[in-house]
């Protein structure tokens, strides 16, 4: 995998990756890359979010879990992605806990060069609109599942997606 | 001038006095000016739909004055409210940008007024304002973490008398009153309403409440809730 936003052979079929070549350059220039090993918790909820992470190699499981510390995958997120964007942009904290299922390369951006960065580049930033957009759709299916299906049955059993 | 509802709408957003205190609409001048151009203030009585899960989006609505209940249904007719609206929030918001359907049904509680806007018109907006993009995707944040509250609330909650104990310390947080002795609430939502909030029957909530109260946990007053027991409550919502 590149380590330069600039040479990446997937960025055309990457949403938030396909930028106009000068924003591509100042987003190059803000990144850093990270690799981390299967398992690797990129954040946790609750943790006050310090910046967004784009995945660009392997896959990121997003949980939430209850106060007795059980937990419920989200979903799965495949390379393309940007984590952490909700929390960075509200300056609070993660709503979910993000763990690498596989071998993962991230280019991590801090919270202050996005807000910079977006405050330049106003198509980036309608780019990012639409990453959230997406993002609360996902999430409402997801309510949809949880909460209508447990509607339907027993309401105290555990939902087959707690592990 | 006010409307059949008894609402007194505010025509102009530029005039508007609750504009600095509501997240959408602390727009800069050339922003809202350009906003102003495009929306439609409208009225509505209680009861009435604004759009409908599934429909395609028209566009948005801000909603200006009143409440509305944003909901969810399965195919079987089973509805879950996921959440009340307050005045400054912005409704069918990620479907309007994305173009896909409507993911929540919106009915007004109150009479409302609401700032209508074109699709079409609100994305040229979004293009040629920087700031309000930024507004929108704080909006949508919001709205995401609403949704990953949800999904937790309804799907690691171990039981029924859990959820609606978490709603209850949720809204006497809400409204100010929860550092109080005996926190106050006033029920403005149908045991139909709350068992729709929490994903359970309404049978269910009613025994709930008639439990709590006999347990000296809760009393009502008329339509207000007093909270007696608060450590009881909060015991309530994270043991089950």
């Amino acid at each position: 995998m590149s380590l330069s936003c600039l040479d990446c052979g997937q960025r055309a079929d990457r949403v938030f990756c396909d930028l106009a070549p000068e924003a591509l350059h100042e987003f190059d220039s803000i990144k850093s890359i990270q690799n981390c090993p299967r398992g690797t918790v990129l954040f946790r909820e609750g943790q006050v979010a310090r910046g967004v992470q784009l995945l660009c190699e392997g896959r990121v499981r997003l949980t939430v879990c209850s106060e007795s510390g059980r937990r419920m995958t989200l979903r799965i997120v495949s390379p393309g992605e940007v984590l952490g964007l909700s929390a960075t942009l509200c300056g609070g904290c993660y709503e979910v806990t993000a763990e690498a299922v596989d071998a993962v390369q991230l280019a991590a951006v801090g919270r202050k060069e996005l807000l910079q960065f977006l405050h330049e580049h106003r198509d980036v930033c309608l780019q990012v609109v639409n990453l959230l957009s997406e993002d609360l759709h996902v999430a409402y299916d997801r309510v949809r599942s949880v909460g209508l299906t447990r509607t339907r049955h027993s309401h105290g059993q555990h939902t087959p997606l707690t592990h | 001038m006010l409307s059949p509802y008894g609402l007194d709408i505010v025509e102009s957003c530029l005039t508007c006095k609750m504009r600095a205190e509501r997240l959408f609409c602390d727009l800069p001048t050339a922003a809202l000016q350009s906003f102003e151009s495009i929306k439609y203030a409208t009225a509505y009585p209680k009861g009435a739909v604004l759009f409908v899960e599934g429909q395609a989006p028209r566009g948005i609505f801000v909603l200006c004055k009143g409440r509305v209940k944003l909901s969810i249904c399965a195919s079987d007719g089973k509805t879950l409210i996921l959440k009340i609206a307050e005045p400054g929030e912005v409704l069918g918001l990620s479907a309007a940008v994305s173009g896909k359907a409507y993911e929540l049904t919106a009915e007004t509680i109150d009479p409302c007024q609401v700032n209508f806007v074109k699709r079409d018109d609100f994305l040229r907006f979004l293009k040629e304002h920087s700031e309000a993009c930024f507004k929108v995707a704080e909006q949508l944040s919001e709205k995401y973490n609403v949704a990953c509250h949800e999904v937790r609330a309804l799907g690691l909650s171990h039981s029924a008398a859990e959820k609606l104990a978490k709603l209850l310390i949720e809204w006497s947080s809400k409204n100010g009153e929860s550092m109080k002795q005996e926190p106050r609430l006033k029920l403005a939502l149908t045991h139909e309403e709350i068992a729709q909030m929490i994903g359970t029957s309404r049978e269910t909530v009613t025994r709930l409440f008639a439990d709590l109260k006999k347990r000296q946990i809760l009393q009502t007053k008329g339509s207000t809730l007093v909270i007696r027991n608060k450590a009881a409550l909060r015991s309530l919502a994270t043991t089950g």
